[in-house]
């Protein structure tokens, strides 16, 4: 028998039995379109979190100081630093060949009672150092409206937003423009009743955008007007000799520089975020779900094989008196095989192209899905998120093929077996 | 054609004997048969049900395997062979024509009788060429692309006819071929057997219990209780 002939008897015989036919490869439909639609997001996320992160540098490293293990009875407190981002250790890594920024971070303390007075109105507002930058990926800057954004190493600048301006009645373009360099009041309230007030000169005004995640403040304020902030709040003017930085963003000069400063900082104690390794975390979480993922089309590609040997089996039992007839006319066991075999490997491969036209389908509605759901958290994130290859499909299409030839060499050997006369006989 | 005009023997089986399992219990179908069968002969195996005469045609027919004995057909020993020569034998050697006629029932006509060479590998278009050929030959060059279940029983009979000569055998067995039809029908199929016989110099071994039948051949063999009668 040559593979042509193989083929077509096979096609036909499977066309016999058409509702059977689709039956027996539904499960190996279910299966591939599992495996298909997981390892596509696979494909597609790395892609797109790559892409992102091209942007972003992978060379960045963020370092926080390290702290005691919280026990039950503290770990609603502050926790106690044992390992300081001291201004030595900052100048050390300034001082690097492989290193080429260094911005250390001081956080504006949470539940901090700060107005903003311009003139005789003020109102209670937010303020934080710029949480935007290459530590933070995933959040964009804000819209800048009059001026100019902070920048690294500003002091006395205050970066406000619109809505602040518009709660003191200044409102539109021209208020903003016009308070561009001017002086502004930040007035603290310490609870412990004290009062001081921080005068700033205005270096730009922004719109805010609501919904990207992260908090929202009303003003932005340099690292070194945060820590005179922080410092008058716990009325502590060495708190930067007791508590150290609250955060260190170092950018090495190359990925493997990266590498390396994540070895030596963390031999140091530091707790250490670098893209990296945020990089590697996410891969991980895919790996998990592409497991749990890929055993649920490997489980259903088992019954699926099941399926498909008892389908065979009883196709035998059906056709035993044309498989006599067959031998009878001169086809030999290795005949009759192959041809049972290619019917198991042909229900596979039926159901795999199911699969795969049902996984694409089924990644596009998925993909509309997610960036619908984007938008609407105005998550600024586009793209691909499921990205069927065409090895992607050569694999699956080959896989569902296997699974159906594995299924039909039970089945197969049997029809192979039977004795012609036997078979002849059989009523 | 009479058997002493050829002295080449075509089929020679000898003490030939095949025993069947039933249930706990044997049954002895073949005790001992000697058999031979010149080229070119027409022979009836006749006998009553369960005289052992479908046994013999099986055997010669390489689809069963004797328990003893030997059986040569066209200088292959079948006794002792395994299944590739087994095959190659009924694919190459013989041909065979049912009672029940044993067609594909999805298959045409044509298909039908191109089947067997799908097997010898002979190209899809020489297939159809040959079994068109044999159709006509048989009477049914109208009928070319009926499915069994289009055609009467003895035009069924004549596309498994055909279906046997497809591969060019040198033994056409025939195991009451006639079974299933009335005997109008039965003495046309015979009487193309004849011919066939006549004409192409075709061997062919009936199995029939039936006497109309029978006095077609050249030779009749009687078989009884698994013995050869004469």
């Amino acid at each position: 028998m040559t593979l042509k002939d193989l083929v077509k008897t096979s096609l036909s015989n499977l066309g016999r039995y058409r509702v059977r036919t689709v039956l027996s490869s539904v499960g190996v439909t279910v299966g591939i379109l599992t495996i298909v639609t997981m390892l596509s997001l696979g494909v597609g996320v790395k892609r797109e979190i790559a892409h992102v992160l091209e942007g972003v540098g992978l060379e960045t490293v963020r370092i926080r100081p390290a702290t005691e293990e919280g026990t039950p009875l503290t770990q609603f407190l502050q926790p106690q630093r044992t390992v300081l981002i001291t201004q030595e250790f900052v100048d050390e890594m300034r001082a690097r060949q492989d290193v080429i920024d260094v911005r250390p971070e001081i956080d504006v303390p949470w539940g901090i009672n700060i107005s903003l007075r311009i003139g005789d109105e003020a109102i209670p507002i937010t303020v934080d150092e710029v949480p935007w930058g290459p530590a933070e990926p995933f959040a964009a800057p804000p819209e800048l409206v009059a001026g100019a954004g902070l920048v690294p190493g500003d002091e006395g600048k205050i970066y406000l937003s619109s809505d602040s301006l518009t709660a003191l009645g200044l409102e539109g373009r021209e208020a903003a423009e016009s308070l561009v360099g001017q002086q502004v009041e930040l007035v603290v309230q310490a609870p412990r009743g004290d009062t001081e007030v921080f005068s700033l000169q205005v270096t730009g005004v922004f719109e805010p955008k609501y919904g990207f995640d992260g908090p929202y403040f009303d003003a932005h304020i340099g690292v070194a007007d945060a820590l005179a902030l922080k410092a008058w709040w716990y009325n502590d003017p060495d708190i930067l000799a007791h508590d150290g930085y609250d955060a260190l963003m170092i950018r090495a000069a190359t990925l493997s520089d990266a590498a390396e400063i994540v070895n030596i900082v963390e031999g140091r104690g530091f707790g250490v975020t670098s893209l990296q390794s945020m990089l590697e975390q996410i891969n991980q979480v895919m790996i998990l779900v592409q497991t749990m993922l890929g055993s649920v089309g490997g489980l259903a590609l088992l019954v699926a094989s099941l399926g498909i040997v008892n389908t065979m089996v009883m196709s035998i039992y059906e056709r035993t008196r044309e498989i006599g007839i067959l031998k009878a006319v001169g086809a030999s066991p290795g005949n009759i095989r192959l041809l049972f075999v290619m019917e198991a490997a042909l229900i596979g491969l039926i159901g795999g192209v199911a699969g795969v036209i049902g996984g694409w389908l089924l990644s596009l509605g998925l993909n509309e899905g997610i960036l619908a759901y984007l938008a609407w958290r105005e998550v600024p994130l586009t793209g691909t998120f499921f990205v069927l290859t065409g090895w992607l499909v050569a694999l699956a299409l080959f896989f569902a093929t296997i699974v159906g030839l594995l299924a039909g060499l039970y089945p197969a050997a049997r029809a192979a077996r039977l004795e012609p006369l036997d078979a002849l006989r059989y009523e | 054609m009479a058997a002493e005009a050829k002295d080449d023997v075509l089929v020679r089986a000898s003490g030939l004997t095949r025993r069947f399992k039933m249930g706990d219990s044997y049954v002895d179908a073949l005790r001992g048969v000697d058999l031979s069968v010149a080229r070119g002969e027409f022979i009836a195996l006749v006998g009553p049900s369960g005289s052992g005469k479908s046994t013999v045609l099986n055997l010669i027919g390489g689809l069963d395997r004797p328990t003893g004995g030997e059986v040569w057909v066209n200088g292959t020993a079948l006794s002792a062979s395994d299944e590739r020569t087994l095959t190659r034998h009924r694919r190459e050697q013989v041909g065979f024509v049912f009672q029940s006629f044993n067609l594909l029932p999805r298959l045409t006509a044509e298909e039908n009788v191109a089947l067997p060479l799908m097997f010898s590998r002979v190209p899809e278009k020489d297939r159809f060429l040959r079994a068109r050929v044999l159709l006509r030959q048989v009477g049914l060059g109208e009928r070319l692309t009926h499915r069994p279940t289009q055609l009467s029983g003895g035009e069924q009979q004549r596309v498994a006819i055909a279906r046997a000569l497809v591969g060019r055998p040198v033994l056409l067995l025939a195991d009451e071929p006639t079974g299933n039809l009335d005997s109008a029908i039965g003495a046309e199929i015979m009487a193309l057997l004849r011919e066939l016989n006549e004409e192409q110099g075709l061997t062919v071994l009936v199995v029939t219990h039936d006497a109309e039948v029978a006095a077609f051949a050249d030779r009749i063999v009687r078989l009884r209780d698994g013995w050869v009668e004469s």
